[in-house]
């Protein structure tokens, strides 16, 4: 045998050999799109979890700019007209009034030399607590006055800060709804596909039920419960918490499904004729055997978690202001001033776009990859 | 035909449980919000500078049957609401279903256009995506469809207000104009009605779009590699006369039994749209009485009756493809 025909054997038998999760990331590591969304994905979920260092100010009102208020943004630039500087600045602005601008609070920009703000990096700044550690450095920031990257709301926050901490609440919100959700399915769905009979006809006719009702108004009317003394984080908890109620049926119906399936199996039978326990069996080859799809259903349902809680701070039933979200950032852009005048506010929703698109790439390509027909096209 | 009777009956009788189910869902949501109607009647009288006791609250609840158990005053919610009676509202002290008007009918006519629109295109455009090799073409339906997830409907709304308003000065909301807005139906109204419904449908449209093409391009591109298909290739016929009486016939009688669902997710994004484009219906009827003025008689009623059209067209859809699909029917008739 020749030392190519042992390599290809190697990689033969390797792939004869391989455990599920090998094959799966093989087969992952082939799909371009999905390992781009894998990557963004990475980098906006590091971004989320360090935004108060990477950001320069406190997301709530307390880091606001009470000068600033629907600041446009302020992009660093690297020369104007008096001169080039290897340090990136901006410009100062104040707002005055005064009998030239009718009385009216305008704010104006000085482009002096003297009125440039200097961009530093690794400042020192407000004081914040990044996994239990008290630390006042953040990434950037200005010599004096303020910077704001994606300009201000209508209180003076920086929306630079704001979005950061959005993806932070999206990506938590998502994961506690998910994990509900998970073990809701796993419960409902593994009873249901476990016992059979007229237990599961039952459940299934409960869940088919929840899953006819619209989810969104559903959940508006749940939310709608959440008294006003409330603090944001009680809120933060109990939102999460509909969302994974809400959102298992489905899920529910996959497991069960996967379940009654695997159940009738011959290796199931093989085990069971070996003198395995329901126990070992369940464990050792019902679990193992999906998963990888229910970690698939997972991500995919993640998305669904994040959009439904947007739409429902948007509405004003969702999370409330200290706390930060897409849908909290987007509740008063549908006014004409808002529309016609500051339309940085709608910065965020590029970075939303591109974590759910991130999550849908990532979803597609895992179930792609964990189907064990996925080779033959 | 008896057989089919019999199936008929026994799709309805899980409709009827179905919504049963719901109504009792919907109705102990109604019944957990604190404060009853009679305590919400009796303060408003407060309100108006009547001295109240205890026992006038207990006297009204009396009046209004709510000293009767839970189960009865259940049962009675649902016989009227079956009829389309849905009591009346506590805080406005106005009944529902006048309050609600055409306000449904036309949010049930908004959703519907789009689940048509969104099959009008989706047909046409999944197969020609299932038969196409052109790498470029499904791509970009590829990257569209993601884009159906990742832009949800009422991002999208709010995207063209944002251009509508700096492009054109105008944000296209609203469904009438004002001069019809409490005008009784007429032709010149359901004009004016039609000039501003298209930008709803088109919105609520646009997700179910994206999903539709999604499933006709899976559903067709399973058919079209089969061997009648290519038998009757060999038999002489060709193009799109081959594509439609083949596998597509075939391919598409599944979608007929998604159809509810499709609505369902339509009715899930109504609420926000409506928000966004100020329409005059259901949808925001709905979050005006939730987030507002925390009605949940109207919210409840609401709720149930999307609930039942989803309800009703799963069972449309089960009788039509019986109708419809040879093989459904005869495993219904043995």
């Amino acid at each position: 045998m020749s030392k190519a025909d042992i390599e290809a054997q190697k990689v033969k038998e390797a792939y004869f050999t391989a455990s599920q999760h090998q094959l799966i990331w093989q087969r992952f590591k082939k799909n371009k799109s999905a390992l781009v969304g894998a990557w963004v994905l990475i980098a906006l979920i590091l971004s989320g979890l360090f935004s108060p260092f990477l950001t320069p100010y406190d997301p709530t009102i307390a880091g606001r700019n009470a000068d600033y208020l629907n600041g446009a943004p302020e992009i660093p630039r690297f020369w104007d007209e008096n001169g080039f500087s290897i340090r990136p600045f901006i410009y100062t602005t104040e707002r005055t009034r005064s009998i030239q601008t009718n009385f009216r609070w305008v704010t104006e920009v000085k482009t002096g030399l003297e009125d440039r703000r200097y961009v530093y990096f690794f400042v020192e700044g407000s004081e914040y607590s990044l996994f239990g550690i008290k630390m006042n450095t953040h990434l950037f920031g200005v010599d004096k006055g303020f910077i704001h990257l994606f300009g201000t709301d209508s209180t003076g926050k920086d929306i630079f800060s704001r979005t950061f901490a959005a993806v932070n609440t999206s990506m938590a919100v998502g994961t506690i709804g998910v994990f509900i959700a998970f073990v809701m399915a796993l419960l409902v769905g593994g009873i249901s596909g476990y016992y059979g009979g007229w237990i599961d006809s039952v459940l299934q006719m409960i869940t088919d039920t929840i899953r006819t009702v619209p989810a969104i108004p559903l959940f508006m009317a749940l939310a709608a419960f959440i008294p006003d003394t409330w603090s944001a984080e009680m809120r933060f908890f109990f939102i999460s918490l509909i969302l994974g109620f809400i959102n298992w049926p489905t899920l529910a119906r996959r497991v069960r499904t996967h379940l009654l399936t695997e159940r009738n199996q011959e290796y199931v039978l093989a085990a069971q004729l070996c003198g395995a326990t329901p126990g070992h069996v369940i464990r050792k080859h019902l679990l193992p055997s999906f998963t990888s799809y229910i970690i698939v259903d997972l991500v995919i349902s993640f998305p669904y978690m994040v959009l439904s809680e947007t739409a429902l701070s948007f509405i004003g039933l969702g999370l409330k202001d200290p706390v930060n979200s897409l849908g909290v950032m987007l509740q008063n852009v549908t006014n004409a001033d808002v529309l016609l005048n500051y339309q940085w506010y709608f910065i965020p929703v590029i970075f939303f776009i591109t974590l759910v698109l991130a999550f849908v790439f990532v979803g597609d390509g895992l179930r792609d990859a964990a189907d064990p027909y996925g080779d033959s096209h | 035909m008896l057989q089919f009777a019999r199936f008929a009956a026994v799709r309805a009788t899980l409709a009827v449980t179905t919504l049963l189910l719901v109504s009792f869902i919907v109705f102990s949501l109604m019944e957990l919000v604190p404060g009853d109607c009679a305590e919400r009647y009796i303060a408003f009288k407060n309100t108006q500078g009547a001295v109240i006791t205890t026992a006038d609250i207990d006297a009204e609840r009396v009046r209004l049957g709510l000293d009767k158990p839970y189960v009865e005053r259940w049962g009675r919610w649902v016989v009227n609401a079956f009829q389309g009676e849905f009591g009346d509202s506590c805080i406005l002290r106005l009944n529902i279903s006048q309050l609600l008007g055409d306000k449904f009918k036309i949010s049930l006519a908004i959703c519907l256009a789009a689940l048509v629109l969104a099959y009008l295109i989706a047909i046409p455009v999944g197969i020609y995506a299932a038969v196409s090799k052109n790498r470029i073409v499904n791509n970009f339906l590829r990257f569209v469809s993601y884009l159906g997830l990742a832009l949800p409907n009422f991002l999208l709304a709010l995207m063209i207000m944002l251009f509508s308003t700096v492009y054109f000065g105008e944000s296209l909301t609203g469904l009438f104009s004002k001069e019809f807005r409490d005008a009784a139906w007429s032709w010149p109204k359901v004009q004016d009605f039609l000039q501003h419904a298209w930008l709803p449908i088109f919105i609520l449209g646009w997700s179910a779009t994206a999903f539709a093409i999604q499933t006709v391009r899976a559903l067709m591109s399973d058919e079209v590699g089969k061997l009648y298909v290519t038998a009757a290739e060999a038999r002489g016929v060709s193009g799109g006369k081959l594509l439609w009486r083949y596998p597509a016939k075939h391919a598409l009688t599944p979608i007929v039994n998604s159809l509810g669902f499709d609505l369902n997710r339509i009715f899930n994004e109504l609420p926000v749209v409506a928000l966004i484009l100020t329409l005059t219906e259901a949808g925001s009827l709905l979050i005006d009485a939730l987030a507002k003025s925390n009605d949940q008689q109207m919210a409840g009623a609401i709720i149930f009756l999307l609930t039942a059209s989803i309800v009703t067209i799963n069972f449309l859809t089960d009788i039509l493809l019986a109708i419809m699909d040879p093989r459904v029917r005869r495993s219904i008739i043995k």
